[in-house]
């Protein structure tokens, strides 16, 4: 191996860890946030179609109804997110990773 | 006059008769009218003896009339099966069950009824080219009102939901960094586009109900029916939907001069009062009696319809305002 090649070398792993720490400092973290904020938002809309899953009427669900087939999959992780999440802090405080 | 005309009021007043009566007289002067009842007690087949249901049908004996009955449950019934159907080739056989309950209480909840009303009287409005005159029989005033009150109320939630559905999928394709796929995208979004859909139709209804409207409340002259009316007024005009007339129904005949018997003593007291309440009525209201119609010792049917059609005093305008 020459002198260039194992310099080369070096640098590709450099870059590549450096990538990843990048990765799992900023671009992640970032990526995981505005995810989780429209998750959050998501949450919100839904809840605002489909109030009276949780008994409260809503004399709108007539019509939100009608999007259920294609919320389906989503709808049910909502269902079960809802019923058992604990509080706002706790579900803020997922994205701080101690 | 408007192509829409509406009559409304308290449960027990003769609402049937009035529109049935009003919509032979359109039918005489040569008007293509339809005639239909919302109310869920459904007294229009009585009054022509003869059974109607959810499409219009002509009306046996008489020319240019055509009468239809509006079931909601039917209706309810019906949007329900179309969103099963959809949802089967939509979603995945596993979560069916789940969201089957979803889709079952949806249309089990009070409100259902008058959505499916609701969606029934825009079908009817937007499909009713061929008639000149659609005269709607409306249910006793609160649910009514309430119907005619949903349009911008709906439209202004839909309003929300879009906005709150652009914003994630917004923050969904802000996530989307570097090579990652947005989860999803604003372009193809059936949310949306189902969600636009009911608000167009939401907005037919609000400019129809404004626009092409009129509006006529039947009342007794008694006290409680006078004040309902004085309510069901506020309401409208709270909606912004104007109350072009009212129409006094069940008015008390007069007995002859010198009959002096406890009948005629009855009558002539019960005359007095309703006459002042009458007077109290068009003094006290802004808007105009259209007509006072004498009460009938028989149901009005038949050729009595035509008695009480002559005694209404509504313009029947053949130009339709457009």
């Amino acid at each position: 191996m020459t002198l260039a090649e194992r310099i080369e070398a070096y640098r590709e792993t450099l870059e590549e860890w450096l990538h990843g720490l990048y990765h799992g400092m900023i671009e992640h973290p970032a990526f995981e946030l505005i995810e989780k904020e429209a998750e959050d938002n998501d949450d919100e809309f839904m809840f605002a179609c489909f109030a009276d899953a949780f008994g409260i009427p809503s004399p709108i669900s007539y019509y939100t109804a009608e999007l259920l087939p294609y919320l389906g999959e989503e709808f049910q992780q909502w269902e079960r997110r809802m019923w058992d999440r604990e509080s706002l802090i706790e579900r803020k405080g997922q994205q701080y990773h101690f | 006059m408007d192509k829409f005309v509406f009559f409304g009021g308290k449960g027990g007043v003769g609402k049937t008769t009035v529109s049935c009566a009003y919509g032979l007289k359109c039918a005489r002067e040569g008007l293509r009218t339809l005639v239909v009842s919302t109310d869920p007690a459904h007294s229009t087949s009585d009054v022509f003896d003869q059974q109607f249901d959810d499409d219009p049908e002509p009306v046996a004996g008489y020319e240019n009339l055509d009468a239809m009955e509006l079931d909601p449950d039917e209706e309810v019934e019906r949007h329900m099966q179309q969103i099963k159907r959809t949802m089967s080739d939509q979603v995945s056989p596993a979560i069916v069950n789940e969201i089957d309950r979803q889709i079952e209480l949806a249309h089990r909840t009070p409100g259902a009824y008058e959505s499916a009303l609701f969606d029934r009287f825009i079908d009817v409005m937007r499909n009713s080219e061929e008639y000149d005159r659609v005269v709607f029989d409306t249910s006793p005033t609160g649910g009514t009102l309430r119907l005619l009150s949903l349009p911008d109320f709906l439209e202004s939630w839909i309003d929300r939901l879009v906005s709150k559905r652009e914003q994630s999928i917004d923050l969904f394709e802000k996530a989307a960094i570097g090579e990652r796929e947005a989860r999803r995208r604003a372009e193809e979004d059936p949310i949306i586009a189902r969600l636009l859909e009911r608000k167009e139709m939401f907005e037919f209804a609000g400019e129809t109900l404004r626009n092409d409207a009129a509006f006529f409340l039947v009342l007794n002259p008694d006290e409680l029916s006078i004040r309902e009316t004085r309510r069901a007024l506020s309401d409208l005009t709270d909606y912004e939907l104007g109350v072009e007339g009212l129409v006094v129904n069940k008015v008390a005949p007069a007995p002859d001069e010198g009959e002096e018997g406890t009948g005629a003593t009855y009558l002539r007291q019960r005359y007095e009062t309703e006459q002042e309440r009458i007077e109290r009525i068009s003094s006290e209201f802004e808007e105009p009696i259209v007509a006072e119609i004498g009460q009938r010792v028989e149901e009005v049917k038949g050729s009595l319809l035509d008695e009480v059609a002559a005694e209404l005093d509504i313009e029947v305008a053949r130009e339709v305002r457009a």
